[in-house]
């Protein structure tokens, strides 16, 4: 899996590709609790390259949301398809992120 | 199971997942499983075998061994044994999906998901092992 973080003005965008499983979904929560510690508020996933994710990923997505929403900010998930949008949908967790096609769509909304 | 069953058994640990993975997509390749449906499987696994390498065996290590066996077209059955301490994954109560997000608790997803991607799943206890079945894809697959 790779995370690459891009600061913008209202909020750091992390384009997340590969595979986030039991063994390396920690880094993801990681990368976001390091912007958070540095005052960042609103994150967005780019989640357009993301071609798998288990139930560790999906308590790290959980996690981070939830620390973000109780500082009043919020993580954002973008382009998320195919079996790690099935997984969200199963698990009923695609309700509780704001979820867009595009980062611009995203944008647009902060 | 019927023969004929393949076997692998490996280390109860997160980094044998993948040599499982590959051996479990052989047989379903060669069952005529869609290849769309590789990444379901993976996941499966990962899901079963995470559990095991977290609550079967407490400080000596084990192994867990993952057999399948043909199932009816386009299906494979397949069993994850280890020989740890009682544990039926099935038991745990579902986690309640409905939940605001401050409110949703972190665990309990992978269960679930496994249960929503395969048919007749189902534990015993044999022989001091914890057996875990199920068949894979759900309803025949795509198209079927």
């Amino acid at each position: 899996m790779n995370i690459e973080p891009t600061e913008l003005e209202k909020a750091v965008l992390l384009k997340v590709t590969g595979r986030m499983d039991a063994e390396n979904a920690h880094e993801f929560e990681e990368a976001c609790e390091r912007w958070i510690t540095h005052g960042s508020k609103h994150l967005i996933a780019d989640l357009d390259g993301l071609q798998y994710v288990s139930s560790m990923g999906l308590r790290c997505f959980l996690s981070v949301a939830q620390k973000l929403q109780s500082a009043s900010g919020s993580l954002i998930l973008c382009g998320l398809h195919g079996l790690p949008r099935q997984v969200f949908e199963m698990t009923r967790l695609i309700g509780l992120f704001p979820v867009f096609d595009t980062t611009q769509q995203a944008l647009a909304t902060l | 199971m019927d023969a004929p069953v393949n076997r692998l058994t490996l280390p109860a640990i997160a980094g044998s997942i993948a040599a499982f993975s590959q051996f479990v997509r052989g047989g379903a390749a060669a069952a005529g499983v869609a290849e769309s449906e590789f990444g379901k499987l993976d996941l499966i696994l990962e899901e079963i075998l995470v559990n095991v390498a977290r609550y079967a065996y407490s400080a000596e290590s084990g192994t867990v061994e993952v057999a399948y066996a043909p199932a009816g077209p386009r299906q494979l059955r397949v069993e994850i044994a280890d020989s740890g301490r009682i544990f039926n994954p099935l038991q745990a109560n579902p986690p309640d999906l409905s939940r605001g997000l401050a409110e949703r608790p972190i665990g309990g997803l992978g269960v679930f998901l496994v249960r929503n991607m395969v048919d007749s799943i189902a534990y015993r206890r044999e022989q001091d092992r914890n057996i875990l079945s199920f068949v894979f894809p759900l309803d025949g697959g795509p198209g079927a």
